[in-house]
Order: structure tokens, then sequence, then C-alpha cells
């Protein structure tokens, strides 16, 4: 696609029509129908009480709904606001909505998002999810502020979690990107966020732009490229997110290719970033935080545990390709440990995660594959994680956490060898 | 009697010595012709390797996505396939010249079918090694398919996979060198169920989610609820 | 009918006009004070006369009617408004005699006056309330609201909140309270006394047969008091107004009564009544909605509030305006509002005053000339009868040092001799300093250097009047909004019968681009109302203009 066609006329009408705003807000929709009233109204809601002055603009990309997603985001764009206590807004809430020529994926959303606000001007763009039930008015207050107010340029969420959620995060993800980018932040894959219009902007010429990250993918390309860029971070306090659709019953495989696989290719992108670079950033987190201990999330460990092994043992003839011999023959060894006494150290599985990065920069099988071969494994350390943490308090899981971080901090020279060996 | 068998082994060692005398310059010449053409090729190999790799040969095929494909295969660099490739052509040349200059009849005719069959040989080859590659890669996917969706023994399946998919190169490389024609029919028949088999366990399997999501695109409209499974993983993200 | 021949038929009109008795729908009213326009005695005070020699002045503007603040004789303690007596001159402002020569020149000039009715209250000065006061038995002692105790009427709000605290006064003499919800000298008068109705009555009478042609009438919703109300917009107030409207229709069918009532539009509505009660309200939340607007570059301020804006009998009128003698009210707006016009006209804290900014227009508008002529086109082009308050025309500034609204009432500036051409007399003298800083001081801002130019505001002011009165659509035109996408121009369309036109004003400070749905129009071509010129006709594609900043169109639409 070339670069003047990003945005089709009828779009380019519609923002004209806005021109120079303060604030877009992007909110994808693709067959939401159900969900996206609610949310529009959260945020129409949100504007209206925490940046009355401000301009804005909702603007809603929609990947070709049948289930009239555009409609219900245009039908709920006049909210009742005297309803929720708050004043009527002071300007004209603009809601565009317009059709994104893509179907996989939300990169085009993204794309047509950063384009419109480096059109329009603004100088903070947020991104909400349509299937959001938990969503109120005050996330985009959280989200916006240290933009517009503190001179942010990455607003990454934090979400009230339950525990043993959100393991490829915490075992992964995070992590890893703390180790190689240097800056701790907790959620890498936020769905819900805020950049500034200089970000999307940079977003919008970067070259690796291009590359279509899948899904959820372009979530973690954005904050590692912010990272990367050196602008300024923080995250800010959301409260738990509860969603009504299909994404959350994303199956793990198509979850660890989005995400883990487009890391491990941001890792190549960012490749000269990371391999010079040392030690960790604090990254500010704004927003109070409740003391609340939800219920644990609901895991089959011996499930989990199961398909561990039957993978480690059916899988040796693609892994033997990935990981060096002595990782296999201890993850071999592991998988033949009783469930009861199962575990999966940290240092073990920090090997395993640094080879399969570097397995798949050296592209030793096809990376699709290699991601696949990835699963099984991920599972096997779910299962262990569960297992040590079972009685922990929430206290004692960030203790694990923290040395886990370490245990990655300790290995990146490994990393760096495997990553620079020759194939 | 005597006489007759000195004469007659006479006249047999001098034909054969004759023979000898004859044939051993050509057999010289032929074993010469096949070394030198070893060490040309060798040359031109080498030279060729480090051309390709001046040229950086390899980017370009990185761009073009197909060094992946390549190495997702297990084969080597692009530049060092086209370097091997190139040295085997030039040996393989340098011994039909060398067998040809033995001068031997019978071989002459059976060099010259070969050579006529050259390029079709090569083409079989080439079909039964891109069938191997195909074949590596689908019970791969199958096997890992089979391994992340916890169906029974995925081994089997992605060695069944493999073996259909062979099983069809195999007969099509065959066919190309008019070989064993009979066969290639009920293997064709039989490879082709296996290879939509194979495809129908790969995607079934390894591509449900997209499976559902072009299902869930078409029926989304008229199906008002949408009943979502979940496995009892909770979220990972 | 082009604007010539319109400008003939009005020049012609006023004597048949005066026999309309709807003339005030398309009045243009020019809002003054004789104290602050011209003094020709050389006492540093504004006086009859003065205004007198200035009436060729105001005609040359092209307004209709001027409203004069009350010039009665009073302690002066609220700008006049503290009358002690209804029926006479203030001795400083000149005789009786020189205010009916001034109203017979302004006749003469087709101007109408329309004086003030300050009837919620008189100065604690006035003979009556003396005499009510003198004892509790006095004969007067019901005209006024009195009470033992000042727990009477709780919970009533008190509108100057910066130095009143209470609605009730102690009188030491017939030791006892008195209501005010003005100013503590400002007893209210007690309306349950039929007396005091005739009495004003009277009052009525005698400036109408003076030739007075309407009254604005002050604190209207305040007039009756009731236990356990508010205390404003009660029916008896109502029924006050129909009876003063009833006797002043009968005697005087060519007068008409405007309506102070600082209230939401809603409220306002029924002091229309069926057309009984006022001929004219004043609509004040539009006022603030406009600078909010401009600042906003958002129209929807002023949609907003003509969206909530009942509809009025036929023969009823809104009256609109951009300034006055007041500050700037924002007592109709929320609470958000208020803080985001603090925040954008008023930073200097010195500015507010009670609820709102006593401030002129010409600072308001940080003296940008293209913000000066888009407010005042939106004025002239609004539903209603715009009013101008004096020294507006020419971009005349304020001193906030002055206090309480004296600011905003400095002497009009004439020209760039000694006291802004304003008085003779010794600086010191006069009421009020005249305006002296380099921007607006009457060096810069003056009617003499202004008349010289054709490009001055004053010049400008004169055509855009000349243009408003071609037409009555803009008085008398039904109000359509368009509705195009870019938030930042304000389109709508004033109908009356056959005529239209099209008003496109840009809110914003950058060039804009409209598309505007004009298709019920098709085929018409849209004529620029002060160039005379035609633009492309209409179609069925979306009409696209381009806006300069701040720019505005009046396009008549013409079947040609």
């Amino acid at each position: 696609m070339t670069e003047d066609s990003l945005l089709s006329d009828e779009f380019i009408r519609q923002l004209t029509a806005v021109s120079e705003v303060d604030i877009v807000v992007g909110l994808p929709t693709l067959n939401d129908s159900d969900t996206v009233q609610r949310v529009v109204t959260a945020i129409l809601v949100g504007l209206a009480k925490y940046c009355p002055r401000e301009r804005s603009v909702l603007i809603n990309p929609d990947g070709g709904s049948k289930d009239g997603s555009a409609e219900a985001v245009q039908a709920a764009s006049m909210p009742d606001f005297r309803a929720v206590l708050v004043p009527n807004p002071l300007r004209t809430m603009h809601v565009v909505s317009t059709r994104y020529p893509g179907v996989q994926g939300e990169s085009e959303a993204l794309t047509m998002l950063f384009a419109a606000a480096d059109l329009l001007g603004a100088k903070a763009c947020v991104l909400i999810s349509p299937d959001l039930e938990s969503v109120t008015p005050e996330w985009i207050d959280a989200l916006v502020r240290p933009v517009l107010k503190n001179g942010f340029d990455f607003v990454a969420p934090v979400y009230q979690r339950r525990r043993f959620d959100g393991m490829l995060v915490k075992n992964l993800l995070h992590p890893l990107i703390q180790t190689l980018y240097g800056h701790q932040v907790e959620e890498p894959v936020g769905r819900e966020m805020a950049f500034s219009g200089k970000l999307a902007a940079y977003f919008l010429g970067d070259e690796s732009r291009r590359e279509n990250f899948p899904g959820l993918g372009a979530h973690v390309w954005m904050t590692t490229a912010a990272m990367a860029a050196g602008y300024r971070l923080c995250q800010s306090f959301l409260g738990p997110r509860v969603t009504a659709s299909r994404r959350s019953g994303l199956d793990l495989n198509t979850t660890i290719q989005e995400v883990a696989g487009t890391l491990f290719r941001c890792m190549e992108i960012h490749q000269s970033y990371w391999i010079s670079r040392d030690g960790c950033e604090e990254v500010p987190t704004f927003g109070f935080q409740p003391v609340l201990d939800l219920d644990a999330a609901r895991i089959d460990r011996k499930r989990m545990f199961q398909m561990f092994g039957r993978g480690v043992n059916e899988l040796g003839s693609v892994l033997e390709k990935i990981v060096s011999p002595e990782t296999l023959r201890a993850i071999t060894e592991i998988s033949k440990q009783e469930e009861k006494h199962f575990l999966f150290p940290d240092d073990l599985w920090v090997k395993t995660v640094f080879e399969f990065a570097a397995s798949y920069h050296h592209s030793v099988i096809n990376r699709d594959h290699l991601l696949q071969a990835l699963t099984p494994l991920y599972r096997g350390r779910v299962c262990s994680f569960i297992l040590e943490n079972a009685r922990a308090g929430n206290e004692d899981v960030d203790r694990k956490l923290e040395s886990l971080r370490q245990q990655y901090q300790q290995q990146k020279p490994y990393l760096i060898e495997r990553w620079n060996r020759q194939a | 009697m005597r006489e007759l068998v000195i004469t007659s082994l006479r006249g047999a060692l001098t034909s054969v010595s004759d023979l000898l005398a004859r044939a051993l310059p050509r057999l010289l010449a032929g074993a010469i012709i096949v070394l030198a053409g070893w060490v040309i090729a060798r040359i031109v190999e080498a030279i060729l390797r480090r051309l390709l790799v001046l040229a950086r040969f390899n980017r370009l095929f990185e761009r073009k996505g197909l060094s992946r494909a390549l190495s997702s295969a297990a084969l080597p660099s692009a530049a060092e396939m086209i370097a091997r490739i190139i040295f085997w052509l030039l040996w393989v040349s340098f011994i039909l010249v060398g067998v040809n200059a033995l001068g031997i009849v019978a071989l002459q005719q059976e060099v010259s079918d070969f050579v006529s069959l050259l390029p079709q040989f090569i083409v079989a080859l080439l079909i039964i090694f891109f069938g191997f590659l195909i074949a590596n890669f689908l019970s791969r996917a199958a096997l890992l398919a089979a391994v992340n969706a916890n169906s029974p023994s995925p081994r089997l399946v992605g060695s069944f996979v493999r073996f259909m998919v062979l099983l069809l190169f195999v007969s099509m490389g065959l066919e190309r060198i008019r070989l064993g024609r009979g066969v290639v029919l009920v293997a064709f028949a039989v490879s082709f169920g296996a290879i939509m088999l194979g495809l129908a366990i790969a995607f079934g399997l390894g591509g449900r989610h997209v499976a559902r999501r072009i299902l869930e695109r078409r029926f989304a409209a008229d199906n008002g609820e949408r009943r979502e499974e979940k496995d009892d993983e909770g979220s990972h993200l | 009918m082009s604007v010539i021949g319109a400008l003939a038929n009005h020049a012609a009109g006023p004597s048949d006009s005066s026999a309309d008795p709807l003339w005030y729908k398309d009045a243009i009213i020019y809002e003054t004070h004789v104290r602050a326009f011209h003094d020709s005695n050389g006492d540093g005070i504004g006086d009859f006369r003065g205004l007198l020699q200035k009436l060729d002045y105001v005609q040359d503007l092209g307004v209709t009617a001027i409203w004069l603040l009350p010039f009665y004789p009073s302690p002066l303690k609220d700008d006049g408004y503290d009358i002690s007596d209804y029926t006479a001159i203030n001795p400083a402002y000149g005789t009786l005699e020189d205010f009916k020569e001034f109203l017979a020149e302004a006749h003469r000039r087709n101007l109408r006056l329309i004086t003030e009715l300050v009837i919620n209250h008189t100065s604690d000065q006035h003979p009556w309330f003396q005499e009510a006061r003198s004892s509790r038995d006095s004969p007067r002692r019901d005209w006024y609201v009195w009470s033992d105790t000042d727990r009477r009427y709780r919970g009533v709000g008190i509108i100057f909140k910066d130095s009143e605290l209470s609605n009730w006064a102690w009188d030491p003499i017939s030791k006892s309270y008195y209501w005010h919800r003005f100013f503590s000298h400002q007893p209210d008068l007690n309306y349950d006394n039929p007396a005091v109705l005739e009495e004003v009555w009277k009052v009525m009478q005698f400036w109408s047969d003076l030739g007075v042609d309407g009254f604005r009438v002050d604190a209207v919703p305040y007039l009756v008091e009731r236990e356990g109300t508010s205390c404003e917009n009660l029916a008896e107030t109502h029924e006050v107004v129909k009876s003063l409207r009833r006797r002043l229709n009968e005697k005087y069918p060519q007068s008409f009564l405007l309506a102070e009532a600082n209230q939401s539009p809603a409220d306002v509505r029924p002091y229309f009544g069926s057309g009984d009660e006022f001929h004219m309200a004043f609509h004040f939340p539009l006022m603030p909605r406009m600078f909010m607007a401009v600042k906003l570059e958002d129209r929807k301020p002023i949609v907003d509030i003509l969206q909530q804006t009942p509809d009025i009998p036929e023969s009823c009128q809104w009256g609109i305006f951009l300034r006055n003698h007041d500050e700037l009210t924002l007592s109709m707006v929320s609470d958000e509002e208020r803080d985001y016009m603090y925040d954008v006209y008023a930073l200097d804290a010195g500015a507010r005053l009670y609820l709102g900014i006593r401030r002129r227009l010409a600072p308001l508008m940080e003296n940008d000339r293209r913000r000066l002529e888009l407010m005042n086109g939106m004025l002239m082009s609004l539903p209603g009868s715009p009013i101008v308050y004096y020294g507006d025309e020419i971009g005349m500034g304020d001193n906030i040092y002055l206090g309480d609204r004296n600011g905003v009432r400095t002497p009009m500036q004439w020209s760039g001799g000694r006291n802004a051409g304003f008085s003779t007399v010794d600086p010191e003298r006069l009421f009020l300093p005249v305006l002296s800083n380099a921007v607006y001081g009457y060096q810069a801002v003056n009617v003499d250097a202004q008349r010289r130019s054709e490009n001055s505001l004053l010049a400008w002011m004169k055509r855009l009047i000349r243009v408003r009165r071609s037409s009555r659509v803009f008085s008398r035109g039904r109000l359509f909004f368009l509705q195009p996408r870019n938030h930042r121009v304000f389109a709508y369309i004033r109908e009356l019968e056959k005529e239209r036109v099209l008003v496109v004003n840009n809110l914003s400070r950058s060039a804009q681009v409209v598309e505007l749905d004009l298709r019920p129009f098709e085929g018409n071509i849209p004529i620029e109302m002060f160039g005379e010129n035609p633009f492309p006709r209409i179609g069925q594609l979306p009409y696209l203009l381009t806006l300069a900043p701040y720019s505005f169109y009046w396009f008549r639409l013409r079947r040609l």
C-alpha cells in the first residue's frame, strides 16, 4: 500500500470537518455491535468529564462488520450526559466511522489511526477495545492525562489481575522485554493504551510498521518500538479488564504466534538497540490501586502437564533443531517427573526462551513451526508456576517473578552469544 | 594342436594386447577427462561461491523471503546451493564426456540414451527433491498441530503425512523417466487421497482458528449469539 | 430587490413603519447613558443637550431606536437604578424641557426612545420610602415589604453576593427589616398593594404622554414575594405585568415593553404570555455562548442554546446583545462553562465581578478586528432585535480599575482632543476618567478618526447595519440550522416568505473549508450581500465554501 492511499477520500472528508484536535480516540471494531455502544458511551462521557476543553474525535475503523458495529457506534454517539452526572460537553463531539481495507488483524486500523492523528495534529491518541465490559469513563482520564499533562509519550495500562492470569506476560513477555529494552512495563501487550501525537507520527513513519504484525502483535511492536526509539514511558492503572469477546477465547497457539512471534521479530528489528544496552529504568505508574485479592484464574493444570509431557515426547525431532542438546535433555528429564513434584526451573525456562529466540532469528526451521513448538513447553512452565505458587500470597508471587526477571538478566549474555552465532 | 593352441593363444594375446593398446589410451583419456572435470568443477564452484557471497546474493534472497523457506527446509543458503548444483552439473557432464571417450559402442549408446533422458531425469530429481521438502514441511506441521491439539499419537500422523506425500512425488518423478508406468496411476490415486488427508489434518488442526475466523465472518450476520468455547487455560495475556 | 432598492424603501419607511405596531421587531437599538455620551455645559457630566447634539451621529449609524439608562433623580449609588423621583429628570442631565426637545429631535430623525422603568425597587432616598419608614402606621407603610424578622423568605438567592449578606436590611427608624433583592439601599416595592401598581401606571402614562416609545422593565422576575418560593417568576408577578400591558395597549397601542429577566430561555418564555405580557425580552444565555463559541471554535454552544429556546408568540421578539452596561453575566451557564469563560476571557481576577466579566467587547476580542466583525455579524443575523452598546461600534475599551461596573461606562470617545471631545471641563472633574491607554485610549479610538476612514470599524458597522436593514428576513424570518460536519462553521438559513438568506460564519482562527448540504435550495444562486456578487449556482452536490479566519458570508438566495 502506498503512503498516500492510507486514508480513503471519504475518510479524509470526514477528518477535514473535524480538523485540528487534541485527542484522537481509536476504537477499531469487527462484529462488536453487542458491546460497542457501552464502550462508546464510556469514552464520550470520559472525554466530556475529564477533557471538557480539549478538542477530541472518536475514530472507529471498522474491519467490515456484518452486524452493524459501525452503525452501533454512530447510534451511541449521543449519550445522556446528565444521567451520569456529567455536564453537557462544551464542544461538538465527533464520531467518525470508516472502513479499513484489511481483513487480518488490527495493523491496518492502527495505521489509519496513526495517519489520522498525524493529519489532525493530535496531541494524544488513545486506543480502546470495543469488546470491553469493564471500561469506565475514568479510563480515558487515566490514559490521556499522562500524555497531555505530564508529557509522556506512551502510556501502558496496568490491569487488576486475577492470580495466574496473564501467565504468558509474566513468564515471557514482561521479563524478556524488561531485560532487553530496559523498561519495566507490566503490560507490554496492553490492549488499552495511549501515545502522544509525536509518537503516532513516528509509528507512521517507521519502516517496520509495514510488516503488518498479526493481531495483538501490533501492540507488542508499538510498545517495543516506543522503547527502542527512546520515548518517555509510563503506565496507568485502569482496574480489572473484562471482555465479552472471542479475543479472550483465542487459542493459545495463536496467542503465542501473534505475541511471542512478534516479540522475537521485534528483537531482530531492534537488535542494535538491545544488544548493547544495559540496566533498567523504572517506569512511573499512575493511579490508585486498591488492595483487592481477586479469585485465582481457573486453570486445568493436569491437562497442561499432560500436554507438556506428550509434546516433549513427540516433538524431539523438532526441538533438537531449536534448542541445545543440554536443554533438550533437561526438558526431557523434567517431563518424566511426577505431576505432583513437577518443576520447570526458572533458569531452564529462561534458557529455553533464549534459545527459541535465537533459533527464530536464525530461522533454523519454519518460524511458525518454531513458535508452535514453544507452546507445549510454555504449558509446562505454566503448570510448574501454578504448582509452585499454589499456596503463595501475592507478595510471594511477586518475589518469585522478581527472581525470574533476575534470571533473564543473568542469562542475557548467553542470549547474545546464541543470537550472534552463525547458523 | 599345440601350435594351434599357441597360435590362438598368441592371437588372443595379441588381440587383447591390441585391444589394450587401443583401449588404454582411451581409458586414460577418459580418466583424465573425469579427473580434470572434477578439478575444473571444484574451481568453478569455489569461484562462483566467492562471487555470489561478494555480490551478497543471499541478501537478495532474504528480501524475497526465500532464504527463510530454504533454511526452514533444512537446506544451505542460496549461494551455497547454486554453487553445489553448478559443481555437480559440470562434473556429471565431464564424466559423460569421459565415458564417451572410451569409445565403447554399447556404452556410447547407453550414454546417448542417458543424455537424451537427462533433462527428464533432472526434472524427476527436482520433483522428488521438492517432494522431500514438502513432505518434511507438511509432516512437521501435522505433528505440531496434533501435539498442540492434544490428539493421540501425533508422530504417527506426521509419519503418515510424510509417507503419503513422498509416495505421490516419487511416483510423479518415476513417471517422468517412464519407469513403472502401471504403478504410477495407482500410486497417484493413493497419494492424492493422502495429500488431501494430510492437508485436511494440517488445516483442520493447525489452522482451526483461521477456519473459525472465516466461518465466523461468514455467519456472524445471521448468528446473533456467538458462543465461545473457552479452554480451561485462563487468559495468557 | 436590490440593496439600494431596499434602502430606498427604508429611507422612506420610518413614517409608514411608525404606523406599524410591530416596529420593535425590526428595531436596531442603541443603548447609551446620558451621563456618558456628551456634555454640553462643561460640568463633566453628560446631559440631554449633549445627547441632542450627537443625534445625527446616532442616526447616521443606522440604528432605529435609542435605549437610555435611568436619567431620573437618584443618589446614584447604583448608576441611577436607585430612583428617588420617577417623573423628573436628574438636574445634572438637564431639565424636562431639554428632554422634550431631545425627544422631538429624535423622533424627527425616526429614532424611537426606550426608557427605563425600574419598578422592583426605589432608592431608599425616595420620598415614598422615607414616608414608609417614618412610622409603622404611615399610610405608605405597606408600599414596601416589611418584616419583624429576617427569617421570612429564607432560601431566596442573593444576587450581589459580593456586597450583600442578606435580602433583609434593618431599618433603625421603624425598627424592622425591609426586603431588598438588590442592594440594601434599594428597598423592594410591595406589589401586593394595588396602590403601588396604580402609581407605576401613572409613571408610565407620564412618560408615554411625553412621547416615549417603550419601556425596559428592570428586574422583572422579582416583583412579587411569596413564602416558600424562590420569589422569582411567580404567577402574581405575571399578573402585575399583564395588567400593565393591558392598560398600555389600550391607551398607547404603539408603545412596547421590554423585559429584563436574566433567566434561561424556558423560564423567560412565560413573560411573553400569549402575547399579552412583554413584547420583547432579552435573550441572556445566548450572549455568553457566542463568546464561548468563538473561543472554543465550535458552534455547539450557540446551537444548543437556540435549540433550547422555545417559540414565542408572533407579536413578540427577542432582544439580543453582545455587551451592555452590566457585567457579561455568566449566571445562566453551567459551572464548567463559567470556569472556562473565566479562564479564557478573564484570567485577570480584576475583570471578574459578581458572576460575570466586566469588560467591553473590544478587549474581550483582544481588539481583533476580524473577531469583532464576526461577533457583530452574528448579532445582526441571529433572530432578535440587536442592541448595540455605545462605544462598541468604534471598539472602545474599558477600565476595570474603576470599581463596580463603571469600567464599561466611561465617557464616549468622540475625538482625539481634550477629554476625548466629551466635555470641555478639566479632566479631573469628569464623572469618570476617559480612557487614555495606548490601545483603547481616546487618542487611538475615537469617532472623528474612524469617520475619516472607509475602513474603520465604525464605517464597517454602518455598512453592516445597512445590509441588515435591507431585509426583514433578519428581524422576522425563521431560523434553520445547517449542520455541516465541520463544527467550526456555524451556518444557518433565515427565511421569511419567499426570501431566504444563508449565513455562514467561521468561528475558527484558521481558514476552514465547509461542505453545506443545500439541496433544498437547488437551483438558487447565492448572492453575497455585502458586495452583491453572485456565487456558483447551488446543485445536487455539497456546496463547498472556503472561509478565511473568523470570516462570515451572508448570501441572499435567489432563483434566477
